[in-house]
């Protein structure tokens, strides 16, 4: 996997997120469904977003840890507006914030629920979007477990 | 809230330094100048250069009084504007001067003609919503998510995204709904109907606001300011030459920067818990009302507050931030008339971003001026003497009118 600079993807007018360097492993995790995040070896928080440092204590050393995957929604939104052409097909679609439970709080879409059905507090598990043969998107669904 | 008493500043006051006490009311707008509104011919240097001159006819300065430039970091930029103005100076500064770094940018000039390094300073923005050539909305693009959350590759766009998400943390902790916000568009709508030069100026009742579609839930088109073209300039110099000038100074009397990290998500309240914010009920500590005791006052001096309104819950959120009300106050705080022209605190007298339109924010500076100097005929707050311009991430300008 490389770093991809390229907003939207040509064949379906979707945007794609812009990879750096920096946030590869998170990435390649992802490809095999994996959540991993970054976990600072000196005071062991975990943090995001993805960065060189821990904002906790401002260590450099870290590794990248398997997440459970589980969190609840601590907040969301729906959009009705379309902005593009793709998302023209998809509203009304909701952007969430998912605290996972190792504490950072994450920005992904919920898969397989209805927008009226999302409430803060709602419990939900990692999911996995693959948007081009490159790049598989974090996404979250209800956990019903 | 009118009626200023003597200014008590306690000498145990350990941040309030000697060069702050020294500073208050020692500098002062001289001259504002704004246009607003729709000017498809027009580049932003043009309508720069306008807003340059409304404001030196307004101070009564000339061209070479001006000894300092600040522009904004698109559209016309310091070297071009000086080119063609056939001005030389010896304070050029050209940042981020949009948004929340309007009231940093002006406190700037304030310093550096504090400072000695210019006499007079011209902010000069000329702005259009979309510029020749130039990309907009790059802001979503930023690093580690845009700056207000945005994160394009799941439909999370536009600045409305960080209102929108603030918003419903602050219903989802302290109760209420998207109808508390409508109380807001419609006062502000009110007073730009006394503003000749607001661009949303048909009347609006609540039921309107509710009829109003959705664009970000819980968001409503009404709850969104629109973008424009136009152009703006604020002199700062010294209070004394102020005085020489045309019109009433407005003294810059305290001021405080943009409050900024973890906690300070931008479009939230501190506590709010958007993206990795704490959660708590935020209630204002000593560094968020600096800009009071620098000016020798508390919030009961204020006589109007003009706030950075582009989406309506940041309104809620600057009445809590200075202590106006208590956290989850405001929603209550806002209806009944209250931040209307005659209540108890009139808020965004122009009609604000909402209604009168949005110029980069310069517009709510020059209102604050405007009010200060009690100039602003139909829609003037009676006696107003302290005029605020105070947002949600603490930045903060406190202006007198000069006696």
């Amino acid at each position: 996997m490389k770093p991809s600079m390229q907003r939207i993807d040509e064949a379906t007018g979707r945007y794609l997120p812009v990879i750096y360097p920096e946030e590869l492993p998170y990435w390649e995790a992802l490809k095999q469904r994996r959540l991993e995040l970054q976990r600072c070896k000196s005071c062991a928080k975990v943090w995001y977003p993805i960065g060189p440092a821990c904002p906790h204590c401002l260590g450099l050393e870290f590794d990248w840890s398997l997440m459970s995957g589980r969190g609840i929604i601590h907040n969301f939104v729906v959009y009705h507006k379309a902005w593009t052409p793709w998302l023209e097909k998809r509203v009304p679609y909701a952007v969430i914030q998912v605290e996972l439970e190792e504490g950072p709080r994450l920005t992904t879409n919920l898969l397989n629920c209805p927008v009226d059905k999302i409430c803060i507090g709602m419990r939900v598990e990692a999911a996995f979007e693959d948007v081009t043969d490159e790049i598989t998107l974090l996404q979250f669904q209800p956990n019903t477990g | 809230m009118t009626g200023m008493a003597a200014p008590v500043i306690p000498r145990t006051d350990a941040n309030l330094t000697e060069a702050a006490r020294a500073f208050r009311d020692k500098t002062a707008v001289a001259g504002v100048g704004l246009t607003l509104g729709k000017f498809p011919e027009r580049t932003a240097l043009s309508l720069a250069i306008e807003a340059f001159k409304l404001a030196l006819d307004d101070s009564g300065l000339k061209r070479d009084d001006i000894d300092g430039l600040i522009t904004l970091s698109f559209g016309s930029d310091y070297d071009r504007f000086l080119e063609a103005t056939g001005l030389n100076v010896r304070y050029a500064h050209q940042g981020w001067t949009h948004g929340r770094f309007i009231s940093p940018t002006l406190q700037f000039a304030a310093m550096a003609v504090g400072m000695g390094m210019a006499k007079a300073v011209a902010i000069v923005n000329g702005k259009r919503g979309k510029a020749f050539g130039q990309p907009t909305d790059i802001e979503m693009w930023r690093q580690g998510l845009g700056p207000h959350g945005e994160s394009p590759a799941y439909g999370a766009l536009r600045p409305a995204f960080g209102a929108a998400i603030s918003a419903q943390r602050y219903f989802h902790l302290y109760g209420g709904s998207n109808d508390d916000l409508g109380p807001i568009c419609v006062a502000f709508r009110k007073h730009a109907r006394m503003n000749p030069i607001a661009v949303r100026r048909d009347p609006m009742t609540l039921d309107d606001y509710r009829r109003s579609p959705w664009i970000v839930a819980p968001l409503r088109l009404l709850d969104c300011c629109q973008i424009n073209d136009g152009g703006s300039c604020i002199i700062v110099t010294s209070a004394e030459r102020a005085r020489d000038c045309r019109k009433t100074p407005a003294l810059i009397s305290g001021m405080q920067g943009v409050h900024a990290g973890p906690d300070y998500h931008n479009l939230a309240l501190p506590g709010l818990g958007v993206a990795q914010q704490n959660v708590y009920n935020y209630t204002p500590s000593a560094d968020d009302l600096y800009s009071y005791r620098m000016a020798g006052i508390t919030h009961k001096d204020v006589d109007a507050l003009i706030t950075y309104d582009a989406f309506s819950p940041l309104v809620l959120f600057a009445l809590e931030r200075f202590g106006f009300c208590g956290p989850g106050e405001a929603r209550e705080f806002v209806k009944n008339g209250r931040i209307e022209l005659g209540g108890e605190l009139p808020v965004n007298t122009s009609g604000g971003l909402l209604s009168e339109g949005h110029l980069s924010g310069w517009n709510l500076l020059i209102e604050a001026v405007r009010q200060t100097r009690g100039e602003c005929g139909e829609r003037q707050v009676k006696n107003a003497e302290v005029v605020q311009y105070g947002c949600f991430l603490g930045e903060s300008l406190i202006f007198r009118r000069a006696s």
